[in-house]
């Protein structure tokens, strides 16, 4: 990533905002060597996966290999709905949680999601139940709700920083005359995105985790965000931001080359996260984005300080329309290339456009860009010309357009945000094929197991095995056995074998129908030592 | 009456079935520091190939252990070193049978024969509590290992392939 250089050659105009980028890039080197620590894994739950028991328990309890920190405990009752477990001590590796309330009977879910050291969320859940086991609830996927439209309001004010204020600072060094007029507008969407760019990055971090919004300043969650690639994004904005506000406010000298340098920074930020910078292929996909991007916050940017040039200055404003109205057809030639190409790299299928919300996500942007092109289309090419005669009844419907034409931007902003929860079919065809895996540590034993994909249908399963304490075992044959007790489907038993490279493989599995199964595998260690390790294991639908 | 009755015996049946499937010792209980004569079941083969090999894991506490020839069968010992050792008639005891081979023979599936073996139970075996003789039964390239042991209050029935096991009792 280039952000490191940008940073450093940047220094001598930005001050504070440079100490910040060092500082958060030294955080994240600091992060890093994080990723080499093994993640907790659960050693022991009570009640134990699967029990019955006779009455209601007072408290639950999790032991890890390792001190946790939970995120989110949730109880899933029989039907279905969920309760929070907010009320829960650490007691070295044990978790323990109390339960508010007397179970009723049937079968309980308690879902867990905890975040272990190096940061590294884990989740997983343990069924038991109270009197008699009843059909497993099922616990439909809880969206936060808050935290999406935390997200999704600190993207958007991002997005304002980045392409209302960086285009707008760019607009008012080079095409303005008279930078007056607009500037306090510029001034004041910088400022909204110098809030949501740290904002969405800590949101991040608590979307990456899957903790709610309370644990915003929670170091574990900054730690995680810290990870993503996110990061860039936000670390080149602020240095956008920063040099946009240097060209607004700082010596006169700087302010086209500090505009120009933010304009860049803006298509780098978009450029380095994000569905489409990473797509394949990424020589294609981070120049296209980057172009994309710079090309919306001139266009972006410009609207709001020519509008209010000609309303309040209209004389003055003649040669900001002229230069504007020349240089714009080649941008949004630009904007409209790289975001076709982009979004048929995303859609793959012209169906997905309809049936995935990514798709109808993009129909609605399309929607809402004919309607800004042909607005400005028609002020383009009926109205410049007079207005730049100086016909003040042109002026006045140029600048009613213009408003509207900013109306529809910050539209198209709201729904680009929105992309931010809708993986784009290029990613769900990918995400359909990632294999589920879990990791089984008992104290004879444990094993990796994965199996791609991770959805029914035909699979291959791919085993590790180590002795309890992460030494070799070199087992003499390994079986996996898959059972769903609760579907009537007999135990699917298959010897594994080696194909030399440390890992034993079931090939040509079929599994029947997703769900919840229980995977074991018979791990005969000596001719007369068989040591079974299981855990549940859930398999998607297709 | 009649009808109960063949009902009953069939269930009977079909129960002691059941635990014949698995190679077991005939007699299910032994005191500790006594003498004990291991007669190991084998009612059939390897899916319905025959039996070739049978091989018994001596477990730590059975000492002096005496294994009887089978005509057509090669008998063999695997001797090793005891965890500790044991005062057995004045001598002490710290190296003896790990595991007994019979081999090279020929058991159809259709027939059902034993294999026998003698051994001591050292005084210090905790009674009350069962005590596990892991086989692997061997038929050509098949092998069938009745090797699992259930863990401390699981059920019995609940593991596929069980050791032949006894109950210790304790000394009279």
């Amino acid at each position: 990533m280039n952000a490191a250089q940008s940073s450093s050659t940047i220094r001598p105009h930005t001050g504070p905002l440079a100490w910040l980028a060092a500082v958060l890039v030294a955080m994240a080197v600091l992060a890093m060597p994080g990723r080499a620590f093994a993640h907790a894994a659960l050693v022991a739950t009570d009640p134990a996966d699967g029990t019955v028991l006779t009455q209601s328990p007072a408290q639950f309890s999790l032991t890890f290999s390792e001190p946790v920190s939970p995120l989110v405990l949730t109880l899933v009752r029989p039907d279905g709905s969920q309760l929070a477990l907010t009320s829960f001590r650490l007691k070295d590796q044990t978790v323990e949680i109390d339960n508010p309330e007397t179970l009723k009977s049937g079968t309980h879910v308690l879902s867990w999601r905890v975040v272990s050291v190096d940061g590294h969320p884990v989740a997983g859940s343990a069924l038991f139940s109270i009197g008699a086991p009843s059909a497993a609830p099922v616990a439909g996927e809880a969206v936060d709700w808050t935290l999406r439209a935390a997200i999704w309001a600190a993207r958007l004010l991002l997005y304002a920083g980045l392409f209302l204020g960086v285009g707008g600072a760019f607009a008012l060094a080079w095409l303005a005359e008279d930078r007056r007029c607009g500037q306090r507008f510029v001034a004041a969407a910088l400022l909204l995105g110098l809030v949501g760019a740290p904002l969405s990055l800590g949101l991040q971090g608590l979307d990456g985790l899957g903790a709610p919004l309370a644990r915003f300043a929670a170091p574990t969650v900054w730690k995680t965000a810290l990870e993503t690639s996110y990061v860039w994004t936000v670390l080149i904005g602020l240095i956008a931001l920063g040099l946009a506000l240097l060209s607004l406010a700082g010596p006169s000298g700087l302010r086209k080359l500090s505009a120009s340098a933010a304009l860049l920074g803006v298509g780098g930020a978009l450029a380095a996260s994000g569905h489409a910078s990473a797509a394949e292929p990424q020589w294609l996909t981070r120049p296209l984005v980057f172009l994309h991007g710079a090309a919306i916050a001139f266009w972006a940017g410009s609207l709001a300080p020519l509008g209010l040039a000609l309303r309040r200055e209209p004389a003055e404003a003649k040669v900001f329309l002229r230069r504007f109205s020349r240089a714009i057809l080649p941008v949004v030639i630009a904007l409209a290339a790289s975001g076709t190409v982009l979004a048929i790299i995303q859609v793959e299928q012209p169906a997905a456009l309809i049936n995935t919300s990514y798709g109808r996500l993009l129909l609605l942007k399309l929607a809402l860009l004919l309607f800004l092109f042909t607005l400005a289309a028609v002020n383009r090419w009926t109205l410049t010309a007079p207005a730049e005669a100086g016909d003040t009844e042109v002026q006045r419907r140029l600048v009613r357009s213009i408003g509207i034409e900013v109306a529809i931007v910050l539209a198209i902003f709201g729904v680009a945000a929105g992309w931010r929860f809708t993986p784009p079919p290029r990613a769900l065809a990918i995400a359909a094929a990632r294999p589920v895996s879990i990791h089984i540590h008992t104290l004879k034993a444990m094993a990796d197991l994965s199996i791609t994909p991770g959805h029914a249908g035909e699979v291959a399963a791919s085993m590790v095995i180590m002795t309890g304490d992460f030494g070799p075992l070199d087992a003499k044959e390994v079986t996996l056995v898959l059972s769903k007790p609760d579907s009537g489907i007999e135990p699917i038993k298959r010897p594994a074998t080696k194909p030399g490279d440390g890992t034993w493989r079931v090939d040509n599995l079929l599994i029947p129908i997703p769900g919840r199964w229980n995977a074991r595998l018979d791990i005969l260690v000596s001719d007369f030592d068989l040591v079974k390790v299981e855990a549940p294991i859930e398999i998607r639908g297709e | 009456m009649m009808k109960y009755l063949l009902a009953a015996g069939m269930l009977c049946a079909l129960g002691t079935n059941a635990a014949l499937a698995h190679i077991t010792l005939e007699t299910q209980e032994a005191t500790v520091g006594s003498t004990y004569k291991a007669v190991l079941r084998v009612p059939h083969g390897c899916e319905g190939k025959a039996t070739t090999a049978v091989r018994v894991q001596i477990p730590e506490g059975v000492i002096a252990v005496k294994p009887m020839p089978k005509p057509g069968w090669t008998l063999q010992t695997k001797k090793g070193k005891y965890e500790k050792s044991y005062q057995l008639y004045g001598e002490t005891l710290t190296t003896g049978v790990k595991e007994v081979d019979w081999s090279g023979g020929n058991l159809p599936d259709e027939f059902y024969d034993e294999f026998v073996f003698r051994a001591s139970l050292a005084a210090d075996l905790p009674a009350g509590q069962m005590l596990y003789f892991p086989v692997v039964q061997e038929c050509g390239d098949a092998t069938d290992r009745w090797i699992e042991i259930p863990a401390a209050g699981q059920d019995e029935d609940a593991v596929e392939t069980p050791a032949p096991g006894i109950k210790l009792l304790p000394k009279k």
